[in-house]
């Protein structure tokens, strides 16, 4: 018999985790930038296609992780100030100025962050692929590959194996590449997420891979993979293409 | 002068009835009172050259500047209110390093100079009930002189905010004289050295005094060492050269 | 923290082609300061079979004499070798009648049994602290880098590997996982249970 009113504290939680998982790898002249688009919050799926990876440029692509709604703001916001970047100075945003860019805008909010990490892959001015992996406020590196989200822990140290050629031996006489090519690389990341899919409950439903392709480099190791869709209007340039596959939906 | 020009001068933001800004032309006009100042593009890079008129012996001639550095790929020579330039330069040697630390790249040399105008024209801007923060247009122009991914370039920029792309051009007290005489010796694929040279020269003919060392100043912004204002030595060599 | 990552250290365990492996990092450390490089948490129990056990540090070294202790009196009693099926229910019932206040070892079984017709079949099982047994077909994962382990191993396993393949693979697996992991790692062993041989090697590692 509670007769006396207690006080009671209340408490507003303004972050969620929507699961889910992004990765991306770098190529000598491409870059592959994948998402899974099962977003989720605690065991419910909320839906089976919320995409995670966004074309930004003509030779940049952006793969958001975490929050989804800090994720999708945080575009939003990126997109905002590439077109005004477009407007004031009369070009595209390069790559690295991308990354500088994600990691001001990221700091900014240091003490209400986004709650998102974020990889952005492309190609940089030299012609080069390049990944750049970012922290919630915006610590950020260039690599040649990189896993984020629910399933980082299960991809990233099969990536270190399979890209890196961590704890491998050369065979006598030869070294390890320090690129791969295309098609190789797109099996590993399907590997990568079939195995995320398989062991965490919050990756799967679909997949879409990203590929931007250096300025004047063929499409070859592209020809043969089933539903590649082109997102670039001319040739002239970088070019972006889609590739999607089904994952698991249990 | 009343008559002719009404009232119509006093406001800064007022418009006389045939449309013109008369403190903004005044302004123009105080430029044609400074010392002359060229700046000249080449394919390998862009010169400024400006004349320091001594006023007085015991004046340190060192102590003038006229043309200083707004980054590391920016020069700028001016000419008019120096002390107004100190300002527009402040202003653009900030968006210059706001641009490298938000972007991690160099300010194009066409978005810093549009920076700088921006700010040309804030003169009379107040809110609500608060002073204004300039109350008069800036009586300087400028020659902003830099290298980016689209090659060595040279823009003019006066009180007006108007900016414009030039191969050559002068500004001040000998500016009619000094830019015919660019018009005629200015050519598409001339050297750095030769525009040393040249700009040099044009001063010398538009100067009282003469030309030496301790009266004119000779920078230049190139691809390799970026802006950098020709020491005593190289400068003596190439008025040697001239 | 928890007790079972006090101590840090991860196993694994996966089938072949008539063949099985068990690998260990050899790490222990009290949280995050590294205080052995050779801390060994896989055992022998018989010829054919061998107990990982991952979890608190002071438990590995209690359960193991527990387990020696039971097989010992079980080969005795029986008058024969226990099965690693047999053995896995031990385990299992030794964890669970700790049920409210349990040893901090998840441990990984692996090991070639017997069937009634004399052929021996590959047999892996891991369990939770408190004995829930996982049967598994492919590879059982435990400990700090179980995540890591998890994931590596998806990618690189295949059916029907011969024992040198099965070693390189388990080897890779646990190596990427633990050099991921800052509580695992600081060298490996690796154990092949063939029909007629165990392969024991152990691995240099990263040692950061």
């Amino acid at each position: 018999m509670d007769s006396i009113a207690h006080p009671t504290q209340r408490q507003f939680n303004p972050y969620s985790d929507n699961g889910g998982t992004i990765l991306a790898i770098a190529g000598a002249d491409f870059t592959v930038i994948a998402g899974d688009t099962r977003q989720s919050e605690g065991y419910s799926i909320q839906t089976r296609y919320a995409p995670k990876v966004f074309p930004l440029t003509d030779r940049a692509v952006l793969a958001v992780n975490g929050f989804a709604a800090d994720g999708n703001m945080f575009v939003k916001k990126v997109k905002q100030r590439l077109e005004w970047y477009r407007h004031a100075h009369s070009k595209d945003m390069p790559l690295r100025a991308i990354a500088r860019l994600i990691q001001t805008m990221l700091y900014a909010r240091r003490f209400f962050p986004f709650y998102v990490y974020n990889i952005l892959g492309g190609i940089e001015e030299d012609g080069t692929g390049a990944v750049y992996s970012f922290d919630p406020v915006g610590s950020y590196e260039r690599e040649a590959c990189r896993a984020a989200g629910a399933a980082q822990s299960l991809v990233q140290p099969f990536l270190d194996n399979q890209i890196y050629f961590n704890n491998q031996q050369p065979a006598p006489g030869t070294s390890h590449p320090v690129h791969l090519p295309l098609p190789t690389i797109l099996s590993i990341v399907i590997d990568s997420f079939t195995g995320a899919t398989e062991r965490h409950i919050e990756v799967g439903d679909g997949l879409e891979m990203y590929v931007v392709l250096a300025k004047g480099r063929g499409v070859q190791g592209l020809e043969d993979v089933r539903g590649v869709q082109e997102l670039s209007v001319t040739e002239e340039g970088e070019r972006i293409f889609v590739i999607r596959r089904d994952l698991k939906k249990d | 002068m009343f008559l002719t020009r009404s009232e119509y001068d006093r406001g800064v933001n007022t418009f006389s009835p045939e449309g013109r800004l008369f403190q903004v032309e005044y302004a123009i006009e105080a430029i044609k009172l400074g010392s002359t100042t060229v700046g000249i593009c080449t394919p390998e890079g862009v010169v400024l050259a400006v004349e320091k008129r001594v006023q007085s012996p015991l004046l340190e001639s060192s102590a003038i500047e006229k043309i200083m550095e707004i980054d590391r790929h920016l020069g700028c020579a001016m000419s008019g209110l120096t002390a107004d330039a100190r300002t527009m330069i402040d202003h653009a040697r900030v968006t210059a390093q706001n641009h490298a630390f938000t972007y991690d790249e160099k300010i194009k040399v066409e978005s810093v100079t549009q920076a700088v105008c921006d700010l040309a024209l804030r003169f009379g801007e107040s809110v609500h009930d608060e002073e204004a923060m300039m109350s008069r247009p800036f009586g300087v122009a400028l020659l902003v002189a830099g290298i980016d991914e689209e090659g060595p370039q040279l823009y003019h920029t006066d009180p007006s905010g108007t900016f414009m792309r030039y191969d050559a051009k002068a500004i001040g007290s000998g500016s009619e004289a000094a830019q015919s005489e660019l018009q005629d010796k200015w050519y598409k694929r001339i050297s750095l050295f030769e525009a040393q040279k040249l700009s040099l020269r044009v001063l010398k003919q538009v100067m009282e005094e003469k030309l030496d060392h301790h009266n004119v100043q000779l920078a230049q912004v190139t691809p390799e060492t970026g802006f950098e204002i020709l020491n005593e030595v190289k400068l003596k060599e190439i008025i040697d050269a001239m | 923290m928890s007790a079972l990552e006090y101590n840090g250290g991860s196993v694994i365990a996966m089938v072949g082609k008539d063949c099985v492996a068990i690998a260990s990092d050899l790490r222990l450390g009290t949280q995050a300061l590294g205080i052995s490089s050779n801390f060994q948490r896989v055992f022998p129990m018989t010829d054919r079979l061998y107990v990982g056990l991952p979890g608190l540090g002071t438990d590995v070294t209690t359960l193991y004499e527990r387990f020696r202790y039971r097989v010992n009196m079980y080969t005795i009693k029986e008058e024969r070798e226990i099965n690693p099926e047999t053995f896995a229910h031990m385990v299992s019932s030794t964890l669970y009648q700790h049920r409210f206040g349990p040893y901090f070892i998840e441990p990984v079984v692996a090991g070639l049994s017997k069937s009634p017709t004399g052929a021996l079949k590959p047999f892996i099982a891991a369990m939770d602290l408190i004995g829930c047994i996982n049967f598994a077909k492919d590879f059982v994962v435990a400990g700090t880098a179980s995540s890591k382990l998890y994931g590596v191993a998806e990618g690189l396993w295949e059916p029907d590997l011969e024992p040198e393949d099965l070693f390189e693979t388990i080897s890779q697996t646990l190596l990427n996982a633990v050099d991921r992991d800052a509580f695992s790692g600081w060298g490996a062993v690796v154990h092949v249970i063939t029909k007629d041989r165990v392969i024991s090697r152990t691995l240099k590692a990263r040692m950061d």
